[in-house]
């Protein structure tokens, strides 16, 4: 418990401290670089996240729990922050194309989400109550300001505000849910809460873990928590979407993951019921209400919805390889997302980008190769073969039908079959409707490499899925 | 076997996705070297098809030309044909190729996205029969929907949008219900691997069994599609293009009475032998119900989707019947349909390529313009209604004999199809063959012209043989189907040979109907 040991502890932070040391420098560079200093803050940022991610897999450190069980090194943190990382990667090259076309360019926006991943990365590793609240926070704090920093656009600052605003209340009630797990338990950290836990009120533990999953609910924005997604999503900096949308829920879901298991693993029989329901409803909310949008961001805010569903079944069937489903998922996640929102990016009106389906009608003629990908990004988010969404799909529908949750299962294969009607709206606009010329598409190249890269990966994964799904399993918490 | 170092059955599934390939690299310009392409392509794959006959051994039981790898977790790329599969395999190539080469004039409008979903449809089409392994089976399954999704949305007529997302919800829709058994079975077999799930004799238990039974039944149904699933196919038949619906009605409504062939009999004995006479009803409201509303139609390509409807339901009624007389005839007669609707649908793609119309109404008398047409025309109604001497007879009297000892009274409700068929088939030949040309549109129509030709030359050759000579069909079916019997209706084999006849215990009475051959 000396100074020498806390020391000896940061090489397992090598990642979160070179990432913190990318951030100043980019603010620096950002501060004093003028103009040019802007884009080169992205930059710093983007080798930045490169280098973490050369770090995390090819130089990972030997799993341990360190400060006193703070926080927890392991492969399943390693798995959350590769997801993390790749999210935050995709959308710094999505936002240059972004801030291009703006005619605008905002440094601050990159070293912000750096101090967003930097909280999700120790939100993934979290396992004690306070480093869990702390990095908590601090991504979400930053994702409010990073929803809200596009100050031409009023929208953006709405969002920013109802992003904050919602997101304190259910930081909140997830504090006053902490604060009666901790009351219950005497303790902070997450193995040593659940045996005195147990000895203590039932019904405080209990109402404690409703209360913390709340704010966890609100974070995956799982319904009926899930109110702000749309208007955040519409009003957020398209680029900055694609990273809120995908690395908030991977550190959540990561969390979510180790409570079940450590902290209210012996509650099973009763949020199994609570997130089956939860899942349930969120599955249908999403997709029902993305059935009447014409907005595209909209419409993937509640397809993101659903998907939230989807891989809460992962939670309520933690029994049965659960966890290595929703890693896998959200894996594949990260990419269908990224590539949804990506496709926004490509194409542009003369004010702002297309962000209504009918913008992207008879695209198939223009653009061949990417209405291609978007085919594949469309099964995949559908959940048909043969693409990384299929296999998520298969390995969540799996544990479910694995602990014996039929009902479940049957709801989430019969929203495959809803949200195809509404995925498939934009592939019947990028096929069937007749061209609409005053549109520009990318010429920067920066939204294709990111399409290519989501759609090769969701197709590779989708043919080729042993090895992720090994990596998932060898991750996921048993 | 392997043809240049590459496993038959691979090479079969995945040669037209090369060419697919092949094709997204010409440049969009060139036509007629995509066109060839296409139709060498698919013509190639035929003759990679008919390879297989080399190897396969008719009187073999099980499975051949196997390939088993691993994929992920316990989910195996396993493949293998019987003479079930095999069948359906020939008819898929050589339906893909005539309907290829039926669209060389037909379509005029992106024609390298046409020809590339073609070829993507056959990958799947021919995936769907290789696999044995659940998993793979569901993949190719659903790698068939898109291609077919985009066929109908972006060359079919004037409601192509409703009828494309009709088509991909209904069958999407009974797919989801297949992948939740497919996991309930995975969580009791411990794989997918449909082989070693029917060898180990582990069934699922009764309740259990009998819900798995229905969501995948359901899933096929909608594929049939049976009676009371079936309203996506006239939508889907009359608003695709000539080769889309060639390819729905000759290959992917098999998929739906091979699934219960391969999958629902074998691996659900007990729960198919429950269901029978919910199925039997099923069949015969289609039979009887397609059929009468086929007579109602004024659109060409209507009346033939409403008769699959009908004809597909002689299918089920001799898959269900369970004896291997019908079950063999039921096979037959998926050929059959194939073969026979697959050319009627290519038979008002002609006039309607030349008039863009499908309205009966607007047609009469051609056969004084079109002899040969007429002529096509004529052979193939006949098929169709099951005259003797074409194949449409062969399969539907094998089905009403085997269903004879079961049933005498499906058998006789079902007869009322065929009468029913040759009203409706001979009435259609009659309005738009004969009487007087009358209308000015037809007067200067022009016959077949040779490709056109070429394209019913196979089926012609296929009907005529089926119907004078079906022994070799019927022989490599023997042994499939007795394994199949031997499965789900195991009193069949007990009886006749090992017994006396008075030997017949009381118990056994019910079943020993069914030994009149």
């Amino acid at each position: 418990m000396d100074l020498a040991r806390y020391a000896a502890d940061l090489k397992y932070l090598l990642p979160e401290m070179t990432l913190l040391a990318v951030a100043v420098i980019a603010m620096f560079v950002h501060l004093f670089g003028g103009r040019p200093g802007r884009r080169a803050a992205g930059l710093v940022v983007l080798a930045g996240l490169v280098g973490t991610l050369w770090l995390l897999l090819f130089a990972p450190t030997a799993p341990g729990a360190i400060y006193s069980g703070a926080l927890t090194v392991d492969a399943f943190a390693l798995f959350v922050k590769i997801v993390i990382l790749v999210s935050a990667l995709l959308s710094v090259i999505l936002s240059f194309r972004f801030f291009d076309a703006e005619g605008y360019e905002s440094g601050e926006v990159y070293y912000l989400l750096l101090f967003a991943v930097i909280g999700m990365l120790f939100t993934a590793s979290a396992t004690d109550l306070l480093s869990f609240y702390v990095s908590f926070e601090l991504f979400a704090i930053c994702s409010y300001i990073l929803a809200g920093i596009f100050k031409k656009e009023i929208r953006s600052a709405e969002a920013g505000l109802k992003y904050f605003v919602l997101g304190a209340l259910s930081s909140a009630i997830m504090v006053l849910g902490m604060a009666l797990v901790y009351g219950v338990s005497g303790a902070t950290e997450f193995s040593k809460i659940a045996a005195p836990a147990l000895q203590g009120d039932p019904r405080l533990f209990t109402l404690g873990m409703v209360l913390f999953f709340i704010g966890l609910f609100f974070k995956v924005a799982a319904a009926p928590f899930h109110m702000w997604t749309p208007d955040v999503y519409e009003g957020a900096p398209t680029p900055l979407v694609a990273f809120l949308s995908t690395a908030p829920k991977a550190a959540a879901f990561a969390v979510f993951i180790r409570l079940l298991v450590t902290v209210f693993g012996a509650l099973e029989y009763k949020w199994t019921v609570l997130l089956s329901v939860v899942s349930i409803v969120t599955m249908f909310w999403g997709n029902l209400a993305a059935l009447g949008q014409h907005n595209l961001k909209r419409m993937l805010a509640y397809s993101s919805i659903a998907h939230a569903g989807y891989m809460l079944i992962g939670l309520a069937a933690l029994g049965s390889r659960g966890a290595m489903a929703v890693l896998f998922y959200l894996f594949a996640y990260l990419f269908m997302n990224t590539a949804a929102f990506g496709l926004i990016l490509f194409v542009q009106k003369k004010s702002g980008f297309g962000e209504e389906v009918d913008d992207l009608n008879g695209l198939a003629r223009k653009a061949p190769l990417v209405s291609a990908g978007i085919v594949v990004l469309l099964l995949s988010l559908t959940g048909i073969p043969p693409t990384a969404g299929f296999i998520g799909k298969y390995y969540l529908l799996s544990a479910a039908v694995g602990q014996k949750l039929y009902l479940l299962a049957v709801a989430g294969a019969l929203n495959s079959v809803i949200s195809l009607f509404y995925y498939f709206r934009i592939g019947r606009a990028i096929f069937m409707e007749s061209d609409r010329p005053e549109r520009v598409l990318d010429v920067s190249g920066y939204v294709r490499a990111v399409l290519f890269v989501c759609i090769a990966a969701l197709l590779y994964f989708g043919l080729f899925p042993s090895g992720l799904s090994f990596f998932a399993t060898l991750a996921a918490p048993r | 076997m392997t043809i240049l170092g590459v496993p038959i059955l691979s090479l079969i599934t995945f040669f037209p996705l090369l060419g697919m390939l092949l094709i997204l690299c010409l440049p969009a310009a060139r036509i007629g070297a995509i066109k060839w392409t296409a139709n060498i392509v698919t013509a190639i794959e035929f003759l990679l098809t008919l390879a297989l006959l080399g190897g396969f051994q008719a009187t073999a039981s099980g499975m051949q030309f196997m390939e088993q790898r691993n994929w992920f977790l316990n989910i195996q790329y396993l493949m293998g044909i019987d003479g079930i599969s095999l069948l359906l395999i020939l008819l898929t190539s050589l339906l893909t190729f005539i309907a290829t080469l039926s669209s060389w004039s037909a379509i005029k409008d992106r024609l390298k996205e046409y020809y590339a979903f073609l070829l993507l449809l056959e990958v799947g089409m021919v995936g769907v029969f290789v696999s044995l392994d659940l998993v793979l089976f569901y993949v190719f399954w659903e790698v068939m929907l898109v291609p077919m999704y985009f066929l109908i949305g972006i060359w079919g007529g004037e409601r192509k949008l409703y009828a494309a997302i009709k088509f991909f919800l209904y069958t999407l829709f009974g797919s989801v219900l297949m992948l939740v058994d497919i996991l309930v079975l995975y969580h009791h077999y411990g794989h997918t691997n449909l082989l070693t799930m029917i060898s180990s004799g582990s069934r699922l238990a009764g309740t259990v069994q009998l819900w798995v039974f229905a969501a995948f039944f359901v899933g096929f149904a909608i594929k049939v599609p049976m009676f009371p699933f079936h309203t996506w196919l006239p939508d889907a038949h009359v608003e695709a293009p000539t080769a889309g619906s060639v390819l729905l009605a000759g290959v992917l409504l098999k998929m739906g009475t091979y699934g219960f062939v391969r999958f629902s009999l074998p691996l659900f004995p007990e729960a198919s032998y429950a269901f029978m006479p919910v199925i039997m009803v099923l069949a015969l409201i289609a039979i009887v119900y397609g059929a009468l509303v086929s007579l109602m139609q004024k659109d060409m390509k209507k009346l033939i989707a409403y008769s699959s409807v009908s004809h597909m339901g002689f299918v089920v009624l001799g898959i269900f019947a369970m004896t291997p007389l019908a079950l063999k005839g039921a096979i037959l007669q998926m050929v059959n349909h194939g073969i026979s609707t697959g050319a009627l649908f290519l038979i008002v793609g002609i006039v309607y390529e030349r008039r863009h119309t499908r309205l009966i109404a607007e047609y009469g008398g051609l056969s004084a313009r079109m002899p040969v047409y007429a002529a096509v025309f004529l052979i193939m109604t006949l098929s169709s209604i099951g005259l003797p001497g074409l194949n449409g007879f062969i399969g539907e009297f094998m089905i009403l004999m085997g269903t004879f000892p079961v049933s005498w009274l499906w058998t006789a409700i079902a007869s009322t199809g065929i009468i029913l068929g040759a009203a409706y088939m001979l009435w259609l030949y009659q309005r738009v063959m004969f009487g007087k040309l009358d209308n000015p549109a037809n007067q200067s129509l022009a016959d077949l012209n040779l490709r056109e030709l070429c394209t019913f030359l196979p089926l012609i050759v296929m009907a005529v043989w089926i119907g004078l000579y079906p022994k070799p069909f019927l022989t490599i079916l023997d042994k499939p189907v007795e394994n199949i019997v031997r499965l789900v209706h195991p009193e069949y084999y007990n009886i006749p040979l090992q017994k006396p006849p008075t030997a017949v215990a009381p118990s056994h009475g019910a079943a020993a109907g069914h030994e009149v051959k």
